[in-house]
């Protein structure tokens, strides 16, 4: 414990540094922006700052992107309270009792609750983090090949069962991720794999050229086809935050803790994000909670609950993916493939190699968590008039960080045409209702996946048994098959449903 | 009903076509085989059987006009949010902001990556209808400006310079900038 406080304590020094503290400025300023602009998801601006991390030092850029990771689970706040725009789908469910309250003339007590719900669901979830990695880390240090190969099996197949849309569809996208990261040399054996005949598909798809198209160019050709059609936002002259007072907060204490303790298990969980943190959090609150009958009406349990679920869901999300190097949603895929880009492999050893590095992310969390709160309190309204911007010239913009965000990390433009390529297949996994999520990880983790197992089948004479024969490779593939189970009890469930209703 | 049940299958049907094709080309996979060792075409190969898997199971069950199907678990949260009518949609924007992407890759190296931004910008905004033209020309030229001075003197990232007489173009904005 002291080892922890004392490696947190130097972190911290090592953040009041000039590059560190403006990178967490800018990253906590872009965050909230992309929070609040509806046509940018907050996965998709991690990603196009990514190509801007390339000249930095590791430290700078997982500061950056960690960030905007944290302000972007608060901003859309803002849009959903003021104008009833949920700028992320983490927001949906503050348009059901922030939006309401605004409406009721207290747009500014919705603002402080989101504030306080933020910074309190953040700070627990932070503490919770770094007492949680390190021993985390030690345990996984026991781990052999097909220990990691369950635990990315598991990591993959809860990122497929915890998704949005078909498990069917969703399991396609992982396919064709893991496909992509196939191509070029193999490793083991210095074999072409699906290279047809091109030199710089022999060094293979870089994952930044696949996340920056299927989310970036993606999303921005859905969009256009819609005519950028965005609702027109009522003139708010006086945006401000009222933040409430000791008295107000002291009865919903148990509340905060409880909302932001289920936040940071969600987050936990690969695959499952702020915005089941958000959704579940304010599910339980309308069940379980004091004063579930007026959910809905405007109170400040249905603004808390989801606001601290979902930014205590960052300090969750950033544990598996320092221990054990899996990252537990879309925006810690990107964060670990910054670490990889800086030649860190985030896992267990981890802690021995670089622990500076991750207690001065750790230590980052917590200021950028109170740069958030200022921020978020002065500059509401500069950050809610980006909203004058048309989408056209917003997205304009964005095509263009894509682009040099391909061209920069070869300079070739071979990754130019195939962003764009995987940018048309995001717009197609968009139409159809496939999800991007498993295609970007199947391409970050499937390398993973097949060295832990191509090195389990050496190890073990062909032995596939061996995944379920050892205890802790085992427990997790019981985990990984309840996992896949989940869809399918829950359409059991649906069905019972249904049937019950008809009969009634 | 039959023709959506049809419809419905198309997704699935590429994917077993993209599934056969691959599996064509992982049979090519070139290695010197290590007795008792899997290859480095078995991976793909597993990969590429449980994608054509899970095509078929979903051709089959929409044939047979299923309705159930297993979901993520986040659906039953976004369903909430659904409750929307479905925009219009304008195929022709998307078919003419694809073929202005592609131009862009096209004329980047000729025209250079400063030069075919510029025009990028403009010609993706007025096509998004925006209709300001003052605000489209100014605001292409400051984001192109801004783009040079982030990646000709902060981050240094070597981007498409363009063929003659476009290079002029890089150059010149590369001297006022000071490089």
């Amino acid at each position: 414990m002291g080892d922890i406080l004392l490696q947190l304590g130097h972190g911290f020094l090592n953040c009041f540094t000039l590059v560190h503290l403006l990178m967490l400025f800018i990253g906590i300023v872009i965050g909230l922006l992309v929070g609040v602009l509806p046509g940018l998801t907050l996965v998709m601006g991690v990603a196009l700052a990514l190509p801007f991390t390339y000249h930095m030092d590791v430290t700078a850029s997982i500061v950056l992107l960690t960030a905007m990771y944290v302000s972007g689970t608060y901003g859309g706040a803002f849009t959903a309270i003021l104008f009833k725009i949920p700028g992320e789908p983490i927001d949906v469910p503050m348009l059901w009792d922030g939006y309401t309250m605004g409406r009721k003339g207290m747009p500014a007590k919705a603002l402080g609750w989101t504030l306080v719900a933020a910074l309190g669901g953040g700070l627990l979830s932070a503490v919770i983090m770094v007492l949680l990695t390190q021993p985390l880390a030690h345990f996984a240090l026991r781990f052999s090949t097909p220990e990691y190969f369950a635990v990315l099996v598991f990591g993959l197949s809860s990122v497929v069962a915890l998704g949005s849309g078909s498990l069917a569809n969703a399991l396609i996208s992982l396919c064709v991720g893991m496909l992509i990261a196939t191509v070029g040399t193999d490793e083991t054996y210095g074999a072409y794999r699906f290279t047809f005949g091109s030199p710089i598909l022999a060094d293979g798809i870089e994952f930044l050229v696949v996340m920056v198209g299927a989310y970036g160019i993606g999303e921005v050709l859905t969009r256009l086809e819609t005519g950028f059609a965005t609702k027109p936002i009522e003139k708010i002259s006086n945006a401000r935050t009222e933040l409430p007072t000791w008295r107000e907060m002291a009865p919903l204490k148990w509340m905060f803790a409880r909302a932001s303790i289920l936040g940071n298990i969600i987050g936990l969980i690969p695959g499952a994000g702020a915005t089941i943190a958000s959704f579940v959090s304010y599910g339980m609150e309308s069940q379980f909670g004091k004063r579930r009958k007026e959910m809905g009406t405007g109170i400040p349990e249905g603004i808390v609950a989801p606001q601290a679920a979902a930014t205590a869901s960052v300090g969750g999300a950033l544990v598996p993916l320092l221990a054990l190097g899996i990252p537990g949603s879309g925006a810690t895929a990107i964060i670990l493939g910054a670490f990889m880009l800086h030649g860190i492999q985030p896992g267990p050893q981890v802690m021995a190699t670089s622990a500076p590095i991750v207690y001065t992310v750790f230590a980052s969390v917590f200021i950028g968590l109170a740069f958030m709160s200022v921020v978020g309190y002065f500059a509401i309204r500069p950050l809610v008039k980006i909203l004058d911007l048309p989408e056209a010239v917003v997205s304009a913009y964005v095509m263009t960080l894509c682009f040099v965000g391909a061209l920069s990390i070869r300079n070739n433009i071979t990754d130019l045409w195939l962003m764009i390529g995987f940018g048309v297949i995001g717009y197609l996994f968009e139409r159809f209702r496939f999800p991007i999520a498993p295609l970007v990880l199947g391409v970050i983790l499937g390398p993973l996946t097949e060295a832990a197992f191509m090195n389990s089948m050496i190890s073990f004479g062909n032995d596939w048994t061996v995944f379920f024969t050892r205890p802790i490779s085992g427990t997790v593939m019981v985990f990984t098959a309840i996992m896949l189970l989940l869809p399918f009890f829950q359409q059991w469930r649906a069905k019972k449903a249904d049937t019950a209703k008809r009969g009634a | 009903m039959e023709n959506n049940a049809l419809r419905s299958t198309l997704p699935y049907v590429a994917g077993l076509i993209l599934a056969a094709v691959l599996y064509h080309y992982a049979q090519q996979i070139e290695y010197s085989a290590h007795a008792g060792s899997l290859g480095p075409d078995f991976w793909p190969k597993a990969t590429i059987a449980v994608m054509a898997l899970v095509c078929v199971i979903e051709i089959i069950r929409r044939l047979l006009g299923s309705r159930q199907e297993a979901q993520g678990i986040a659906e039953t949260f976004e369903k909430e949010e659904e409750d929307e009518a479905p925009p219009q949609t304008y195929p022709w924007l998307l078919t003419a902001g694809i073929v202005l992407v592609l131009a862009y890759a096209v004329m980047v190296t000729t025209l250079g990556f400063l030069f075919c931004t510029f025009l990028f910008l403009a010609a993706f905004m007025y096509l998004g209808r925006y209709r300001n033209h003052l605000a489209i020309w100014l605001t292409s030229f400051g984001i192109t400006i801004g783009a040079a001075i982030l990646f000709m003197r902060i981050a240094y990232v070597s981007l498409p310079r363009g063929e003659p007489p476009f290079d002029a173009i890089t150059d010149f904005i590369r001297v006022i900038l000071g490089g």
